[in-house]
């Protein structure tokens, strides 16, 4: 399996740029692409109402939604994508498919600095700790542009 | 002086129940013997001793009726006296310890406690020559004493029996008062900022409560609230059943896809209109609001708004926002359509016809006022052309909007409709709505025959368990009497001024109900309206608890942790990188809360 570019997406219009970046790093490196969209349902913990709907699955197809407009837009620049919908942790996910997958590179947005529901010290402090466990390569982006960059071979 | 009618009475019912018993003993015996003898003899005479035995307590019982009347009658030689016990707010004060006390003696000659209604009764054995005090005792309230007379004593004495009429008693802030205001605050305040689930938060209180009441109260009687028993009393079972059963519908109803088959249509019907399809998308939420919770609605409309917002390329912000706005509103139609209104309606006694006859026209005057607005702010974002929709993504759209289950659809459909008819029709035969529901429901399991342990499951305990909690916690201020001074605060601010009382519970509410949980607040105003609502003139038609009911639902789209639908709409929109943040909602969410808020109080104004 040759190796991959895994891009961390939400899906949105304040996602599109940096699903660009990881299409035209996908494209210049002439690897593979797999969009990764997780669900987390923890923020129904807080609430007194009932929940009875089975929202995992509700979240899974809107996940799956999202990842198919990325798909379009990636396979529209030519490039090999693939696409997988995760439920859980995000620490946990990226470990599991980076045992799954052959990724080479992980592309990731900055947290919201308003609505963000991580924070940017939970993302550094991620990205050491897993870019150290795995040795992949780590960009953080934000509106399309490079806000960090953490490469465990080269340092 | 008092007959015996009740020793005769009770005579002859056991003399009658006995005869019966021997009546049947004897046909029983007759049926027996009649078929073949030889065979079933031994089962007969088992039979017969059965019969003997029956016979026999039943001569017991009668022996024993008898001889209690007969100690009765000889106790009703003595005095009565009774009377009513009110609070301040001529509220009836029940479990009162009341004792007869001769003067310069603490051993009471005869005491008793005041009944639900606050009726009490005491019977003394005799009439003492000068004084006789009366002493009313009850946590809470002052220990008060009344000093019968001459006057007093002499009718007493000549009638058999004294009336003291309605007495009132004077309320005591003790320290259990405080104890159970800081309780209730402190549930409150952990659900308001979400320091602990709200379940988690509302047993907590209970706990404390109780720990107080046995513990504490122990060292200092002072601290006592009440008692577990009389805690209990506060639960209103009705609300837990009727929500019990509407979880199990529902649970049946959403699994059919009918909300996001709906939502997709609305996207087709549009045409690439965007005002309509706001328009089309918040009534549909509305409509589903007032039938089922606003809650699930909005679990399952968020995800496919959300959807069709990226897909037409437009901020889906401007539909998920709007639709919650309306699902707030829309709940308030009907006695289902909110937690609140089936804490209202449950406690008032206002059925399902009375919340659809005096709320649905304001309610629809709310809405197309928030339409308006919302059409106005998002203006910019509804003239723009979205990017239209690849195949492929339609096709998934449409996927993911099908129908899951057709054949459920109608038969559940069919039996929600059965419950909406049992919620109207069943008022003419004094049935309450958790009735219909809970039979529905297992209409529902009888005839879909799905996993029960699943549709057991769907039940959400924890919220029930939540409803419990906080009924006891509710309850333990109006025991300590923190409701009735606020009662008495609000009617001295409202006097017998209804407009002014219809203005300030629709507006205080619904501006208190922006940052606090609804139902705590909805569950705590409630006797304060019934309060008031025998106080203001007018106010008997229950106008000011479909005020209440405006206001507690119309307040929770002031702010993001207004109401439960909110937080949950913004939790499934932090999935993706369009979240509702609490400046987005509040700029558009404030605005429509009073804008509601007055078109609510208008049609108040106007219908009553």
């Amino acid at each position: 399996m040759e190796t991959t570019i895994l891009c961390l997406t939400r899906g949105g219009r304040d996602s599109y740029p940096n699903q660009d970046r990881a299409i035209a790093l996908a494209k210049e490196r002439a690897t593979g692409l797999l969009f990764l969209y997780v669900s987390n349902v923890q923020f129904l913990g807080l609430t007194a109402s009932p929940v009875l709907v089975d929202i995992e699955t509700e979240l899974d197809e809107m996940g799956d939604f999202m990842l198919a407009m990325a798909k379009e837009r990636a396979e529209k620049a030519g490039v090999q994508v693939m696409t997988t919908v995760r439920r859980g942790v995000f620490r946990r996910v990226i470990k599991d498919i980076l045992k799954e997958y052959p990724i080479q590179t992980v592309v990731m947005g900055r947290p919201g600095l308003e609505t963000g529901i991580t924070t940017t010290e939970y993302i550094n402090e991620l990205v050491q700790e897993i870019g150290q466990e795995s040795g992949v390569e780590f960009i953080v982006v934000h509106q399309g542009e490079i806000v960090n960059h953490f490469n465990h071979e080269e340092s | 002086m008092k007959t015996k009618p009740t020793f005769i009475e009770t005579l002859l019912l056991n003399k009658k129940a006995k005869t019966d018993l021997v009546q049947k003993a004897k046909i029983a015996g007759r049926t027996f013997f009649n078929k073949n003898a030889s065979l079933h003899r031994k089962i007969a005479k088992i039979g017969l001793a059965f019969f003997l035995c029956a016979a026999i307590f039943s001569l017991a019982g009668t022996l024993a009726a008898f001889i209690q009347p007969a100690q009765a009658s000889m106790q009703r030689e003595g005095f009565f006296i009774s009377g009513g016990l009110v609070d301040a707010q001529n509220q009836p004060v029940s479990e009162a310890q009341i004792t007869a006390l001769l003067p310069g003696n603490d051993q009471p000659i005869a005491e008793t406690e005041s009944q639900e209604d606050g009726s009490w009764t005491i019977e003394v054995p005799r009439v003492p020559e000068e004084e006789l005090l009366v002493r009313f005792r009850r946590p809470h309230f002052k220990s008060q004493t009344f000093i019968m007379r001459q006057n007093e004593l002499n009718t007493l004495r000549q009638e058999g029996i004294y009336r003291f009429g309605s007495y009132t008693l004077e309320r005591r802030i003790s320290a259990g008062f405080w104890i159970a205001t800081l309780i209730f605050l402190g549930v409150l305040l952990a659900i308001a900022f979400e320091a602990l689930h709200s379940t988690t938060a509302a047993l907590t209180g209970f706990s404390l409560l109780f720990l107080f009441s046995y513990v504490a109260s122990a060292f200092d009687p002072d601290l006592f609230i009440f008692s577990f028993e009389r805690g209990l009393g506060y639960i209103n079972w009705e609300v837990i059943f009727l929500v019990m059963g509407m979880m199990i519908i529902v649970a049946v109803i959403e699994g059919t896809g009918i909300f996001q088959w709906m939502a997709f249509q609305a996207y087709r019907l549009s045409r690439g209109r965007n005002w309509l399809l706001v328009l089309i998308l918040m009534l549909i939420t509305a409509a589903a609001s007032a039938l089922l919770d606003n809650f699930t609605t909005m679990l399952l409309m968020t995800p496919i708004s959300l959807q069709i917002g990226l897909a037409l390329g437009l901020n889906p912000l401007a539909f998920i926002i709007p639709e919650v706005l309306a699902s707030n509103v829309g709940g308030i139609t009907t006695l289902v359509g909110t937690p609140t209104n089936i804490l209202i309606g449950a406690y008032a006694g206002i059925g399902f016809n009375d919340f659809l006859i005096h709320q649905t026209v304001g309610v629809l005057i709310a809405l197309a006022a928030m339409g308006a607005y919302v059409l106005f702010h998002y203006r910019k974002e509804f003239a723009q052309q979205g990017g239209g929709i690849s195949p492929t993504l339609y096709q998934k759209l449409e996927q993911n909007a099908k129908l899951e289950d057709p054949n459920t659809l109608w038969k559940s459909g069919l039996v929600f409709v059965i419950v909406l008819a049992g919620f109207i029709l069943g008022e003419q035969v004094h049935m309450v709505p958790a009735v219909p529901a809970i039979a529905g429901a297992t209409l529902l399991l009888i005839w879909l025959k799905p996993d029960v342990h699943s549709m057991i499951k769907a039940v959400d305990w924890t919220t029930l368990v939540f409803f419990m909690a906080l009924f006891i916690v509710v309850g333990a201020i109006q025991e300590v009497g923190l409701l009735s001074f606020v009662a008495a605060g609000m009617s001295g601010l409202i006097g017998e001024n209804l407009p002014l009382g219809i203005f300030m519970i629709v507006f205080g509410v619904g501006t208190v109900s922006t940052a606090i949980a609804n139902i705590p607040l909805t569950a705590s105003m409630l006797p304060i309206i019934k309060f008031l609502s025998g106080t203001i003139p007018g106010a008997g038609s229950n106008v000011l608890y479909y005020a209440l009911s405006m206001g507690a639902a119309m307040g929770g789209n002031g702010l993001l942790i207004g109401g439960e639908a909110n937080l949950v709409t913004a939790g499934i929109t932090q999935q993706t990188s369009t979240p509702i943040s609490f400046k987005e909602f509040l700029k558009v969410g404030l605005p429509v809360t009073y804008i509601t808020l007055t078109a609510g109080f208008l049609w108040l104004l106007i219908h009553f």
